[in-house]
């Protein structure tokens, strides 16, 4: 088995040893949940039921809960000093990076996939643009792989797990919010630029309105293979230090 | 085994390592004793390919840590000072995990079989999390003995153990040591003294001196010293003269409540010693060789050597 399949399983069992990561997932489910139900009142025979509203919640509930996800990864390697037997084994240091953040993304995968039944209601309820909530739903997991990228880079480079999570969510908020540049500065070109960054324009505006663009995707998974690399020269920088 | 050429380390301004110089033989224990900041560390760390060396080359098992570090990882088993344990798996699980990691054949079997040997398969099943710290130290011994590598480096292995536990590690170390190639480091000298065929003392990045224990002491007593104690009715000054007038004496000092006598030569002054007591009439009560411990030829390697003081400004 390569090793970072290895390295993935401990990472996605070590998620549900932990109690951290079942709160996560409970307080992502309730608040969704809430959502959804309320979302069904209001519409309640008068508009037809939209299977996404509670996904661009979870979008937005993704900036807070990713760095929860994803502090531990690294940083808490780090202080346990388990990161010098790791790096003392006959495994690549992107083994190490990949499959644990392979582990983060499967579990954000597992949450997300939870979320399914609100559309099993939605659907039961009323027909609505599946094509859309697929769409929706393909963007989400992109941009969640990013998010949970940005979270694994700030967890290498501390020791602090708590540290590695404030880095991320600041970082993620930078991120998401960059494409409102655009109402504040008066400068075309700078406001497109934070824009083409930005992790909202390139989900709100496109997978969200049921767009599978080839832009959109090559941008998410360009992010990631960015993010994971450098994480890997980070790891990798120890050996230097 | 172990091929070690002017290995230097430095971190920034600070040299922690310079000019290293040593091998090991195949199943050989070689014994890595220095104060703490000594260099102990930084050395393993550069075997086992966690960090390159700044100047200088290490072989281990045949291969370069620098240009082929994944084989010589493959070779070494690795106890570092921190026992790395992960506290939320089982002691079965972790040694499970690593041995997944080392690509180890038959691996179930195999972690079985090293479980037993370090006498921690009774309690497979438990959380690391749960278990006493000589426990942890004997699942991290576990994990570098799963792949049954040629050597095996551990960082202090005998740390913040109970008496009790110290000797069963110990008694580990010596019996790896029939089948393996055991590079550990210690700052307890005893314990170096009992289990390693070889000494390596460190000090401030150098090494100061490599022998067997034995020979380190003959090396470092020649001139035999003497502790005599004669009864109280003898005046002091009166048994100093006397005694500094006995041939081939170079110095009688006072100590506790005897004297220690050193002979110049390697000649032996106990008879002549104590028929001069005799027939001064005082009461002769003791008369024995001061055997120099592994503490003392420490001691007098780590603290006045010239090179110390020339680089006195490191870290100690």
């Amino acid at each position: 088995m390569p090793k970072f399949l290895t390295i993935f399983r401990r990472e996605l069992a070590a998620y549900f040893t932990s109690p951290i990561a079942y709160l996560v997932a409970f307080a992502v489910l309730l608040l969704t949940g809430l959502i959804f139900n309320n979302d069904l009142a209001q519409r309640n025979g008068h508009q037809s039921t939209d299977g996404t509203i509670v996904l661009s919640w979870f979008a937005f509930f993704t900036l807070f809960f990713a760095p929860l996800i994803t502090m531990r990864l690294m940083a808490e390697e780090n202080r346990e000093g388990t990161i010098e037997l790791l790096m003392t084994l006959p495994v690549n240091d992107s083994d190490i990076v990949i499959g644990k953040f392979l582990g983060a993304w499967a579990y954000y995968t597992i949450i997300l996939a939870i979320t399914g039944i609100y559309q099993v209601i939605t659907v039961w309820l009323s027909p609505p643009d599946v094509g859309t909530i697929i769409a929706a739903y393909i963007g989400l997991w992109l941009y969640g792989g990013a998010a949970l990228a940005v979270g694994i880079l700030f967890s290498a480079i501390t020791e602090n797990q708590i540290v590695a999570g404030f880095l991320g969510l600041a970082a993620m908020l930078i991120l998401w919010l960059a494409d409102q540049v655009g109402t504040i500065v008066n400068n075309r070109t700078l406001a497109v630029l934070a824009r083409t960054f930005s992790f909202q324009s390139h989900y709100v505006y496109s997978f969200a309105l049921g767009l599978v663009r080839f832009d959109d995707i090559v941008f998410f998974v360009g992010v990631i293979a960015a993010l994971l690399f450098t994480t890997t020269r980070v790891v990798e920088s120890r050996r230097w230090r | 085994m172990i091929q070690v050429e002017h290995l230097t380390k430095r971190y920034g301004g600070f040299t922690a390592l310079s000019d290293v110089n040593f091998n090991a033989e195949p199943g050989e224990i070689l014994g890595f004793l220095g104060p703490n900041g000594a260099g102990k560390t930084t050395t393993m760390r550069i075997l086992t390919g966690y960090m390159p060396p700044s100047e200088g080359t290490a072989h281990v098992a045949g291969f370069d840590v620098l240009k082929d570090s994944i084989d010589v990882r493959r070779h070494v088993g690795y106890l570092p000072e921190t026992v790395p344990l992960y506290p939320d798996m089982t002691v079965r699980g972790y040694v499970r995990y690593i041995a997944d990691l080392r690509s180890v054949p038959h691996a179930g079997d195999r972690v079985t079989e090293v479980l037993k040997t370090v006498g921690m398969y009774e309690r497979r099943e438990s959380l690391i999390r749960s278990i006493s710290k000589g426990m942890r130290q004997r699942v991290g011994l576990a994990q570098a003995l799963v792949h049954d590598p040629e050597v095996l480096i551990l960082d202090e292995p005998t740390i913040g153990l109970d008496p009790h536990q110290t000797l069963e590690v110990r008694d580990l170390v010596r019996d790896l040591g029939k089948s393996h190639t055991v590079l550990f480091s210690t700052h307890i000298l005893s314990e170096a003294e009992q289990v390693c065929d070889r000494v390596i003392i460190i000090d401030k990045g150098q090494i100061v001196a490599i022998d067997a224990p034995q020979t380190l002491r003959d090396r470092l007593q020649q001139g035999g010293r003497l502790f005599v104690r004669v009864a109280a009715q003898a005046e002091p000054k009166a048994v100093i003269k006397k005694l500094s007038g006995v041939a081939a004496v170079s110095s009688v000092e006072p100590f506790g409540d005897g004297y220690t006598i050193t002979a110049s030569a390697a000649a032996d002054i106990r008879a002549r010693l104590a028929s001069t007591i005799i027939s001064a009439g005082w009461d002769l009560l003791e008369l024995r060789p001061l055997a120099m411990s592994l503490e003392d030829i420490f001691l007098e390697l780590t603290t006045s050597t010239p090179q110390s003081s020339k680089e006195g400004k490191r870290r100690a």
